[in-house]
This record gives structure tokens, sequence and C-alpha cells, in this order.
């Protein structure tokens, strides 16, 4: 049985192609099982088994304890894997740290239903951690990765994420989420500002200081710029923030600004002014500088996304009556209407690796939902389904997931998803969260 | 003397009977009065600045919101010093973003039709808001017609 398995890399791979391409929709409300199996159309979790790390002294399995759980938390956010827990005859003739003596019982992670397994041994000199880490495909017993991490104890966090990065990266081929950041809207008290966090939520700050009226965050593709609104002294601004050095770049246009988009590729953005009496799309420097008029049309032109080469553009336009979303070459200059179902398609978010474009849709009973499609307007796919109001999309770096806004707890909160739909949950952050913005690249190399 | 006599028989006693006449007159209307007419109007009535209200995804005006920017004309004819913050305003339906900018049409759209009527545009500065400083915080159409405004400031 075994040996008629194909390679488990490529069949990883294979499902996760699978996943993100041709999964029919989904009901959003399906329960979330632990264990999801096999499913009819081919399409699973990668069932892992991730072992409790080892320590050769006592003292420092709190280190273990705190450590495993925050890969465990790192790699449910994924939406990647179906955690299952390890078998007790896991390990054989010695403890996880006899790496000499022990061996790992294969059959008995198979009878588990487990594809891969991940464990490894911590240990610490001074306020170092080490984690000596393996990772080995469980039907055939093929080791897949063996690493050691090193980091000080005063950053667990960031030593369990880089594992964790390395495992998605393994499966998927991309580089994962773990060092990307988010920023989104904190209402708090009536008031706006804008926050800067990790991915999923974690150690978030707040960047402006609008007064209580902070819109639109978009993070530049290296995050280290935010762009966003703000309504200081009662006129709307848009402000360009080096986040390393706090200096704020104001555009102080007449009439509004809305929607800043950062374009891929480049140090520019695209955002609404209306200062020629109309409500246009424009191309500026990050210096705040505007180098090209993209739209000219009597009607609204707002919420630009650019695709991941940067060529082109889907913006929302009241041109045709309601708000639908068009797509603009940036080099021919020719505009292609996207959306035909519904009345009323805003926000849409360009996924950084694919030609999906996600974006919402005002349904006639009220609803907000989230829908994909590809960028020749086939492949309509709903993701959201009777959950009040789901907005604002936003890719993940690897476009395995989508950040989002939904009010369906009764509270304005952030949730992910996997790209197909399934698998919503809450970041469970304090307060109201909207407009969540997830940088499209990670920085080039970690400061750990 | 006679006609002095003729006189006071052709000219004074038809104008003496004339006056006992109209007094009788008089105290008759005391006892029924008809309605008075309204008094004419001293001081202009002042006009006050007044919301204009809009449809759904619409900054267009009717002849409703119309007549209520008359009024907000003949008030600033009659503040000439005032000037006016107009804000426009949607309701929590549709995205943030774009109502952001249906805001602004809405409120571009009042000052348009003030300014073809005569009030000097400078006198009047536009500012949207969008979805986010809705005048009703409920969550049906009674709140959102409310909140779908171009809202009157003055300065």
């Amino acid at each position: 049985m075994v040996m008629n398995k194909p390679n488990l890399f490529f069949r990883a791979l294979l499902v996760f192609a699978l996943y993100i391409a041709v999964f029919p929709a989904l009901l959003s409300a399906e329960p979330v099982k632990e264990y999801i199996k096999i499913s009819k159309e081919g399409v699973k979790r990668i069932p892992l088994v991730l072992k409790h790390l080892d320590t050769e002294k006592n003292k420092n399995k709190q280190y273990a304890s705190e450590i495993d759980a925050i890969v465990k938390r790192g790699l449910d956010f994924t939406g990647l894997f179906a955690i299952i827990r390890a078998p007790l005859n896991i390990i054989s003739g010695g403890e996880l740290y006899q790496a000499g003596k022990r061996s790992i019982n294969f059959a008995a992670l198979s009878s588990v239903g487990a594809e891969v397994y991940a464990g490894g041994v911590l240990e610490k000199k001074g306020s170092t951690l080490s984690l000596d880490m393996e990772v080995y495909d469980a039907l055939t017993g093929k080791l897949l990765m063996r690493k050691l991490y090193q980091g000080d104890k005063g950053n667990m966090r960031k030593l369990a994420h880089r594992f964790c990065g390395d495992l998605v990266k393994m499966f998927t081929g991309k580089p994962s989420i773990f060092e990307s950041k988010i920023a989104f809207v904190q209402l708090s008290g009536g008031k706006k500002e804008i926050c800067l966090a990790e991915f999923d939520g974690y150690g978030a700050v707040v960047v402006t200081r609008s007064g209580g009226l902070a819109l639109t965050p978009a993070l530049s593709p290296d995050s280290r710029k935010l762009a966003y609104l703000t309504y200081t002294g009662g006129k709307p601004d848009l402000q360009i923030k080096d986040l390393a050095t706090d200096a704020i770049v104001s555009v102080k246009k007449k009439g509004v600004k809305i929607d800043p988009a950062w374009r891929n590729g480049t140090v520019e953005l695209a955002t609404t002014f209306s200062f020629d009496g109309n409500q246009e799309l424009y191309l500026l420097r990050d210096n705040g500088t505007i180098t090209r008029r993209l739209t000219r049309h009597g009607m609204i032109d707002v919420s630009p996304a650019f695709s991941p080469d940067g060529r082109k553009m889907a913006f929302v336009s009241s041109r045709h009556g309601s708000p639908q979303i068009f797509i603009l070459d940036l080099f021919s200059g020719s505009v292609k209407r996207l959306t035909y179902e519904g009345k009323y398609n805003t926000q849409p978010a360009w996924s950084p690796v694919g030609d999906k474009i996600a974006f919402t849709t005002m349904q006639k009973n009220g609803e907000i939902n989230i829908f994909t499609v590809n960028a020749d307007g086939r492949g309509l796919r709903q993701l959201t389904y009777r959950a009040r109001h789901n907005e604002a999309p936003s890719w993940s770096p690897d476009g395995t997931m989508i950040m989002f806004s939904s009010d369906r707890s009764g509270r304005k909160k952030l949730y992910v998803m996997n790209a197909d739909g399934r698998n919503q949950r809450s970041l469970r952050l304090g307060g109201q969260q909207m407009q969540p913005s997830w940088s499209t690249f990670q920085l080039k190399s970690s400061s750990y | 003397m006679k006609s002095l006599k003729f006189l006071f028989r052709t000219l004074i006693i038809p104008s003496l009977l004339f006056v006992v006449g109209c007094s009788t007159c008089c105290r008759e209307a005391v006892v029924a009065p008809p309605p008075p007419p309204p008094p004419a109007p001293v001081v202009p009535v002042s006009t006050e600045l007044g919301d204009v209200f809009f449809a759904f995804d619409s900054a267009l005006l009717n002849t409703v919101s119309e007549s209520q920017l008359n009024e907000n004309v003949q008030w600033m004819n009659d503040n000439p010093e005032a000037s006016v913050v107009i804000e426009g305003h949607c309701d929590e339906r549709g995205t943030d973003e774009y109502n952001i900018a249906l805001g602004e049409r809405r409120a571009e759209t009042a000052k348009n039709y003030m300014t073809n009527a005569g009030v000097d545009p400078s006198r009047m500065q536009t500012v949207s808001y969008g979805e986010e400083r809705p005048f009703d915080p409920g969550h049906d159409e009674d709140a959102w017609a409310k909140n779908r405004r171009a809202h009157f400031v003055a300065k």
C-alpha cells in the first residue's frame, strides 16, 4: 500500500494546486472538523502529527511547551494542516533527544492517518534556545527536512515561526505568511485609528494620531510604508508614513483622497483624487508627487488593486450606473469590465500570486459577500454566505488566504479564510476592526 | 346766506348722515367681526439652513431637495457674512471607500445648485465623510434615509 503511494511532496503540491485552483464553491458554514479526510473532490488538509518538543533538562520544559503552542497556533492559522494528536508509542528505543538510540514508529503514525510527522528537541544555553527540528513523510519514512533554529528566549514567537514558515514553504513552494504584517482600522470609543500588527494580529500598535478618523490603510509591498486617509483638522488628507523613521508625507490636494493601493514592483501607488472636479484615479510616487492620471470619466472611479506584475489595475467605477469592477491595462490604456453579476460590486483585491481577483457584492437581501473571479471574468465563486456583511478582502502574501472584516458576530471583527472560502475564523482581537491590508511580500531577510 | 343754506343742505347734511350711518355700520362690524387679514410681515421670516436628502447610491436632486436648497440660498442671501461647510454623507450600506466618493458627489451637487442660484462658491466648502458620521445610528430604511444627506454647517 505504502509502495504504491506517489511521493508525498508531489502529492501535497498537487493537492494544494487543486485546492486553490479548481475547488468549487463551498458552504462556509460547514462544521470545522479537526481531521478532514479526503473529500470527494480530492481536497483535504495535510494530516500532520506534531510531536511535543522534547528536552533533556526538565527545567526547559516550560520553553518547550510554550514553543509547541506557538507552532500549533501558527500552523493552524495557515489552514493547510489537520493536526493530529501524536500516538503514545511514536518513539521507541529511547527518548526523542537521544538521537542515536531512538527511532520513529512510522507504522503508529500511519495507523492514526498521519501523512507528515514533525518533532524536535529543544536545548538552552544561556539565553539562547536551539530547536533541532525533523520532518518526515509518515508514509514512506523519508526525511523531508532537518534544520537547527537558534534564537533568544525573549523571542520564542519568531523562533517558532521560522520553523512554521519553512514547513509551509516546503508544501506550498511559496514564501509563507509568517513574516508578513497587516494594517487595519481599529474602532475604539467611537474613534478610528490605524494599527499595525503581525500577520495574525499579534503585537498590534496604533500608528496614526488622526484624532478620530483614519481610514483605508495600505501597506507597501515591503511593509516599510503605510498609506492611508486621515481627517486631521476636518479635511481628508492622504498620508504616506515611513514606518521605520515615522516621517509622514501628507498629500493635501483639494477634494477627497480615497483608498490608496501600492503598485507591485514600483515605489508608486494609486489613489482617487477629486481636485479636477471629479473622482479620478492617479498614480503617484511615495513622495506624494503625481506621475500620471489613470482614469477620465464623469462618474466615480475608486479602489485600485494592481496585478502582481503591476501592469494591470482593477478598480471600481460607476460609469455604467451602479458600481462595477473594471480592469485597466496601464500599458495599452484599454479598460475592460470584469463584473456583470449583481448591482453593486466593489473592493477588488488582486491575488499576489495568481490571476484571481477577490471583491465584494452587495446582494438584494442586504448581505455583503466576498467572491473571487479570474482576471478574465470567468470562474466566479462565492466565498461567504449568510453571514451579514463581509467586506474589504485582502490576500495573504502567498495567495493561500484572504483576510476580511465581518459583523457576523454583531461587531466588526477581522477574519481569515482559505482562498476557497473554507476554514473561516476570527482573529479574536479586542474592540472592532475593519479594512485589513496584508503586506504582499515579506521583508527580505529576517532580523532574528 | 341762501347759498350757505344750500351748501349746508347739499354737502354738510349728507356728509353728517354718511358719518352717522358709517359709525352704525362700524358698530355692527364689531358685533360680528370678519377674520382679520394676516399682518403684513414687518421683518422677513428668517430661513433656516436645512439638510438635503438623496436616494440610495444617488447624488441627484429632486423637487423636495431643490426647494430646500432654494431656502438655503435665501439663507445665504440673508446672511451675507456667513459661509458654510457642506458635508456629504451616506447610509451604512454599500462599502466605505465608494461611499466617500458618493458623499463628495452629494455635497458637490448641492454646492453647484446653490452656485447656479447666485451664491458665491467661495462661501461654500465641501467635505465627504462617506458613511463615517451617520445622523441616525439605526439600521433600517428610516435611519438610512436620514443619513443619505448633504448636511449644512454654518461657520
